[in-house]
């Protein structure tokens, strides 16, 4: 046996002065701030930004103010211009069935063939139409346009 | 507010009437003439006398005389333009947006 060992081996070892040491210990990253100078820095910004903010809120309900006090001011112009429509519109309607039922026998304008709507109501009163009666001598497309407006707005 | 003589049937014998055109609604003259009406001339006379009365409330309450208005006007209307007597822009006379 001692004959065929003759060859020299060469053993894997370690490198000379030994292996270098395991880092083992943990490597924090740098840190910038301490706990309490981050506490304070958020403080701080929010307080900024509630600041801000509120110099935004404020400019914001002065736009609101403003947009308020202008509708009020123009809604009764606004109502009073519908009124005035609406009253015209009823003398053209009215212009309209007395052209229109003038053949008619028995047909008085304001009236069902004669009949008067309210029968106890002074002559001069207004009788407030329904819509069917406002719409009556409209087009169809408008009557539409004007019946289903919740469907389109 | 019981309302049993002026309308009766036998839900309002079971129960109390709890709404009526008083709560300021539309049709309030109309309706308090016509309870006054009754009261006066008791319920067998007032349908008599109160005749009227009740057909200016009747009329407030359902608006027919107002919507057979738009139908005779319609009806009378379709007919002028099929017959060819309206045409073009005379045919109808619509109102302007949002004054209804």
């Amino acid at each position: 046996m001692a004959d065929a060992c003759q060859v020299v081996r060469k053993q894997d070892l370690p490198p000379p002065g030994g292996y270098k040491p395991i880092p083992f210990k943990r490597v924090p990253a740098k840190q910038y701030f301490s706990g309490y100078t981050l506490f304070a820095g958020y403080i701080g910004m929010t307080i900024g930004a509630i600041y801000l903010y509120r110099l935004n809120a404020l400019r914001i309900q002065k736009h609101e103010v403003e947009m308020r006090s202008s509708k009020m001011a123009i809604y009764p112009m606004l109502l009073a211009e519908r009124d005035r429509e609406y009253l015209k519109q009823l003398r053209r309607n009215r212009d309209a069935e007395a052209e229109l039922m003038k053949d008619v026998p028995g047909w008085e304008v304001g009236t069902y063939y004669g009949e008067p709507v309210y029968k106890l109501v002074p002559q001069d009163t207004l009788v407030e139409p329904i819509f069917h009666e406002y719409y009556a001598h409209t087009n169809p497309v408008d009557w539409f346009r004007r019946a289903y407006i919740k469907l389109r707005s | 507010m019981s309302i049993s003589p002026f309308l009766r049937s036998p839900f309002t014998d079971i129960t109390g009437g709890m709404l009526s055109h008083q709560m300021l609604g539309k049709c309030q003259k109309e309706e308090i003439r016509y309870m006054d009406c009754l009261e006066a001339y008791g319920l067998d006379r007032g349908r008599v006398k109160c005749a009227h009365i009740f057909e200016d409330f009747h009329e407030c309450q359902t608006n027919t005389k107002q919507f057979k208005r738009f139908m005779a006007m319609r009806r009378e209307r379709d007919r002028q333009i099929a017959d060819g007597k309206l045409k073009g822009d005379n045919k109808y006379v619509s109102p302007k947006v949002d004054s209804y």
